[in-house]
C-alpha cells in the first residue's frame, strides 16, 4: 500500500485568534487511514476534542471546523464535486458533519489543499481569502447582516478574486441560529448541523478560493477509461433524462405514492396537492434551467423562475426533494411559487430548508393544539398553508425577532419552553427530522435513530428498499441493509463525490474501487474501502459517546412510536416501542457495540494518530 | 464543407465536463483551468451558463493583434503555430469573446483547434449544449425560435387513434386585417 497520486498532502490549518495561515504536511499514513471528506474531518475533529478534554463549546473559539474533499473530488468520474463540512454541532452538541457540492470543494484541491481547518475566532467580521500558495485575513466588518448572495456579490465587487469560488453565510449564521448552513455557488447549501452558527461565532463571513493546480492523478489513462464506462452506463439509463429534467424533485410523486411524504408535520404522510408542488409542476412552469456540480452528467439541480403573481421575479437554486417537501407539503403549502420564495428565503438567511420547514411545522401544530400561545407567537396567527405567515416566521427566526429567538436554538430550546411539545417535533440527538417518514419502515426508523448526526438521512436511505422489497424482513435484514448504507454512503462524502449515481442510477459500486485506484494509484478493494469507512462510524460513534450518549439518545421521536399517519397507505402504522429496543440491540451487537452502544473499549488506539 | 461548434446556453448545466475532457486531450492533467473552453456563470440577474470557446472567425482579430503571423485561419480553424508563437499573450487581450486562455504553467496561449474536426466537449457535453453543425445550418435553433416568438400562434386540440395531439399554427398579423 503506498498513496502515489491523489492528494497534495496539504492541511491548511487557519487560527483566526492569532491570524495564522499555515500549510502542514499531511502524512501518508494518514491519508491512507482516513481517505478524506468526512475521515478527514472524524479525525481532526477527535484529535481537538483530546486537547480539550473533552470539553469544546460548538460555538466557542475552540470548535474546530474542517473542510475536507476528498482524493476524487474535482476529478473526471461523474459527480465528483462534493466537499465535507465537519466539527461539534451547535445543532446536537455532538460529532456533526454536511457534505456540499458544486464547485466550491474542487477550487479547494485546485489551490493544493486537501484539507481546511479553522479555529480560533476574528476579532471582528472577517473573510479567508485563499489562493495557489497563500492565504489572508481580511476584516471585512461591512458585510454584517448581508444575505448570502449580497455578500458573495459584494466580495467580488470589492477583493480582487477573479474565478473564485465563494461559501458564504446569511443572517442566520451571524446570528447562531442553530441550524444555519453555509451557501456556495449560489444556492449549494452544507445544509445540516449548524456550520452556519460554527461560522458566524467565528466571525468568518465568508471562504473565498480560487485555484489553478493539476489535480495529481496516478494513471489518468486508466481513469479516463473508468470515467468513460461510467458515464456511458449512467447516460444510457432509462431514468438519466428524467434525473436531468426533474432532478430530486421527482421524488416528491414517488414519496406520496408510498406514503412517506411528510405532510402537516407528520400529522399525515400523503399530500392532497402533491401535484401541485410536484416535478412535473416545476418543469411545466417554473424551471429555467439545469444546475450541475462539477462534473456531473445528471444535473439534479435546477434554477427556477417565478414569472407571475405576488413571488413574480424569485429565482431559486432549487428545490430539491427535501427544501419542497419540508417548507410545501409538511407546512402545508400547495403553491409552489410560495415554495421557492420560502427556499430563496431560507437561501439568503442562510437557514436549512429540512430543520427550518421542521420546525415550523411543528410550531404550527403546536399553535393549532394550544401549545404554544398567539402571544407567544407575537400576535402573529399562523395556519398550515398560509404562506405570508410562513415566510414571516422564518424571518424572524433568521433574525432572532420574538418567537423566533427560540426557535432559532432548535428542537431542544423549543421542548425546554413548551415541554409538551417533545411530542409535536421529529427529532433525534437534537436534530431536526428530514423529510423521509419513517413510521413505514422500521429500518428507516433505525437509520434515523443511529445515525451519527441525528435525524438526517444521509447515512442510511433505506426507506425505499424496505419500501420496495423488504415489507417481510426479518429484524436482521433491516440491521444488515442498515449497517450496509452506513459504511458505503459515508465512504462517498470520504471519497469527496455524490452518491447519487449509485443510488439513484444504480452505478455499480465496484467503479469506486478502480476510481480510487487509478487516481491515488492505491490498490485497496472496496471491500478494504469499506472498513476504512466503518472505522470512521466507530469513530464519529466514540466521539458520540465520549460527550455522553448513551442508548437512550438513540430514540425515536413521540410520534414515530405512537402517532400514525393519518391517511394514505401507511395509515395507522407506528413504530411499536419494544420491538424497535430489539431491533436496536441486534444492531449494537452486529456493530461489536455494547448494550449501551458503545464501541469496545481500547478502540480510540485505532485512531491515535 | 467545415462545420462549427456552436453553443446552446440555454441548455447548459455548468457541469465544467466539457473543461475537464478538453484540458485532459490537450495536456493529459485533471485540470479545468488549463481548458481552451469555459463555462462563464452568471447569477441571478441573468441566469446565464455560457460555455465560451473560440468561434474560428475567418477574420480573427487575435490573428490581426499577433506580431510575428502565428496564427492563421486555415480550413475553418484558427491554428497556433507553436514554432512562431513569442507567447506574448496579445491574442488572449484581443478576441473579443475572450475565449482564449492563459494558465501560469503554460508557454502558449491556450486556444481551441477543434481536436482536429472531432471535439471532445462536444462528444461528452451531457446536455448537448455544445454542438458541431455545419456551418450553413448556423442560426436555424435561434431563427425557429424567434419565429415562434413573434408570430402569433393558435393551437388545435385533437385526437388520433384516442391519443391527445396538438397542432400549432401561426397567424401572422390577422389582428391588423
Amino acid at each position: 500500500m503506498s498513496i502515489k497520486g491523489g492528494y497534495f498532502k496539504q492541511h491548511l490549518a487557519v487560527d483566526l485568534t492569532r491570524g495564522t495561515a499555515e500549510r502542514l504536511p499531511l502524512a501518508d499514513a494518514f491519508l491512507e487511514q482516513y481517505v478524506g471528506g468526512r475521515g478527514f474531518g472524524a479525525k481532526l475533529v477527535w484529535d481537538n476534542l483530546r486537547k480539550h478534554d473533552f470539553k469544546v463549546d460548538p460555538l466557542g473559539a475552540e470548535n474546530l471546523m474542517v473542510i475536507a474533499p476528498g482524493p476524487l473530488t474535482g476529478v473526471y468520474l461523474p459527480s465528483s464535486g462534493k466537499n465535507s463540512f465537519a466539527a461539534i454541532s451547535p445543532a446536537t452538541g455532538l460529532y456533526g458533519d454536511s457534505s456540499i457540492g458544486g464547485g466550491f470543494g474542487v477550487e479547494l484541491r485546485q489551490a493544493g489543499l486537501d484539507c481546511l481547518s479553522v479555529t480560533g475566532k476574528a476579532p471582528e467580521l472577517s473573510v479567508l481569502v485563499i489562493d495557489d500558495s497563500a492565504a489572508r485575513i481580511v476584516p471585512m466588518p461591512e458585510l454584517r447582516g448581508k444575505t448570502s448572495l449580497e455578500a458573495e456579490g459584494l466580495i467580488r465587487e470589492r477583493l480582487d478574486v477573479p474565478g473564485a469560488h465563494i461559501a458564504t453565510i446569511g443572517p442566520a449564521g451571524e446570528n447562531l441560529v442553530r441550524f444555519a448552513c453555509v451557501n456556495a455557488d449560489w444556492g449549494r447549501n452544507a445544509g445540516r448541523t449548524g456550520f452556519g452558527a460554527i461560522m458566524g461565532a467565528k466571525n468568518l463571513k465568508a471562504i473565498i478560493v480560487a485555484g489553478h493546480r493539476d489535480l495529481p492523478v496516478h494513471d489518468i489513462g486508466a481513469l479516463v477509461e473508468e470515467a468513460n464506462k461510467a458515464y456511458a452506463y449512467l447516460k444510457e439509463h432509462k431514468y438519466f433524462k428524467l434525473w436531468q429534467q426533474q432532478g430530486l424533485m421527482n421524488v416528491i410523486e414517488y414519496a406520496n405514492d408510498k406514503g412517506i411524504l411528510p405532510t402537516y408535520n407528520f400529522k399525515d404522510s400523503v399530500f392532497t396537492h402533491h401535484d401541485r408542488i410536484n416535478g412535473e409542476t416545476m418543469m411545466e412552469s417554473y424551471k429555467i434551467g439545469d444546475n450541475a456540480c462539477f462534473g456531473c452528467a445528471m444535473c439534479c439541480g435546477n434554477i427556477c423562475l417565478v414569472k407571475n403573481g405576488k413571488y413574480a421575479g424569485t429565482v431559486v437554486e432549487g428545490p430539491e426533494y427535501e427544501s419542497c417537501a419540508m417548507l410545501g407539503s409538511n407546512v402545508g403549502v400547495d403553491d409552489f411559487a410560495a415554495v421557492l420564495s420560502a427556499n430563496q428565503l431560507c437561501d439568503e438567511l442562510g437557514l436549512d430548508t429540512i430543520s427550518a420547514g421542521n420546525l415550523v411545522g411543528a410550531v404550527i401544530e403546536g399553535y393549532e393544539k394550544g401549545i404554544i400561545s398567539l402571544a407567544d407567537l407575537n400576535g402573529h396567527e399562523i395556519t398550515w398553508g398560509d404562506d405570508d405567515a410562513i415566510l414571516n416566521l422564518l424571518r424572524m427566526i433568521g433574525h432572532r425577532e420574538g418567537i423566533g429567538d427560540v426557535i432559532a436554538d432548535g428542537a431542544r430550546r423549543i421542548i425546554e419552553a413548551w415541554p409538551e411539545m417533545d411530542k409535536i417535533i421529529l427529532q433525534v440527538k437534537g436534530l431536526e427530522q428530514s423529510a423521509y417518514d419513517s413510521r413505514a419502515g422500521s429500518s428507516m426508523a433505525l437509520a434515523y435513530a443511529t445515525s451519527d448526526i441525528g435525524a438526517h438521512h444521509t447515512r442510511a436511505w433505506t426507506i425505499a428498499r424496505e419500501m420496495e422489497e423488504g415489507q417481510g424482513w426479518s429484524d436482521e435484514e433491516r440491521v444488515k441493509t442498515v449497517i450496509y448504507h452506513q459504511t458505503l454512503r459515508p465512504l462517498f462524502d470520504m471519497l469527496g463525490v455524490c452518491r447519487l449515481p449509485w443510488i439513484e442510477l444504480g452505478l455499480n459500486e465496484r467503479h469506486y474501487e478502480y476510481f480510487y485506484k487509478h487516481v491515488t494509484g492505491n490498490e485497496l478493494t472496496l471491500e478494504q474501502l469499506l472498513a476504512l469507512s466503518n472505522d470512521i462510524y466507530d469513530l464519529t460513534r466514540l466521539i458520540n459517546v465520549r460527550l455522553g450518549v448513551r442508548r437512550r439518545d438513540d430514540s425515536l421521536p413521540y410520534k414515530v412510536h405512537a402517532s400514525p399517519p393519518l391517511t394514505g397507505p401507511n395509515a395507522g402504522k407506528v413504530v411499536d416501542k419494544d420491538a424497535f429496543q430489539g431491533l436496536l440491540s441486534r444492531y449494537y451487537r452486529s456493530r461489536g457495540w455494547d448494550e449501551e452502544g458503545r464501541p469496545p473499549a481500547g478502540i480510540e488506539r485505532k485512531f491515535e494518530d | 464543407m467545415s462545420k462549427k461548434l456552436t453553443v446552446i446556453p440555454e441548455q447548459c448545466s455548468d457541469c465544467r465536463i466539457c473543461e475537464l475532457v478538453c484540458a485532459i486531450k490537450h495536456f493529459g492533467v485533471n485540470n479545468p483551468k488549463k481548458a481552451a473552453i469555459r463555462v462563464v456563470n452568471t447569477y441571478p440577474h441573468p441566469v446565464m451558463r455560457m460555455p465560451v470557446v473560440c468561434s474560428q472567425c475567418r477574420v480573427p482579430a487575435c490573428a490581426q493583434v499577433c506580431p510575428v503571423g502565428a496564427l492563421t485561419w486555415v480550413e475553418g480553424i484558427v491554428r497556433l503555430d507553436k514554432e512562431t508563437c513569442i507567447s506574448c499573450f496579445k491574442c488572449v487581450d484581443a478576441c473579443p469573446f475572450g475565449a482564449i486562455y492563459a494558465h501560469d504553467d503554460c508557454d502558449y496561449p491556450i486556444k481551441c483547434d477543434m481536436c482536429g474536426g472531432d471535439p471532445e466537449c462536444v462528444k461528452n457535453c451531457p446536455t448537448n449544449a455544445l454542438r458541431l453543425i455545419p456551418e450553413y445550418a448556423l442560426g436555424e435553433a435561434k431563427r425557429l425560435g424567434n419565429v415562434l416568438s413573434y408570430t402569433q400562434m393558435r393551437e388545435i386540440e385533437f385526437y388520433e387513434k384516442g391519443e391527445k395531439k396538438v397542432i400549432r399554427y401561426a397567424e401572422i398579423g390577422k389582428e391588423e386585417l
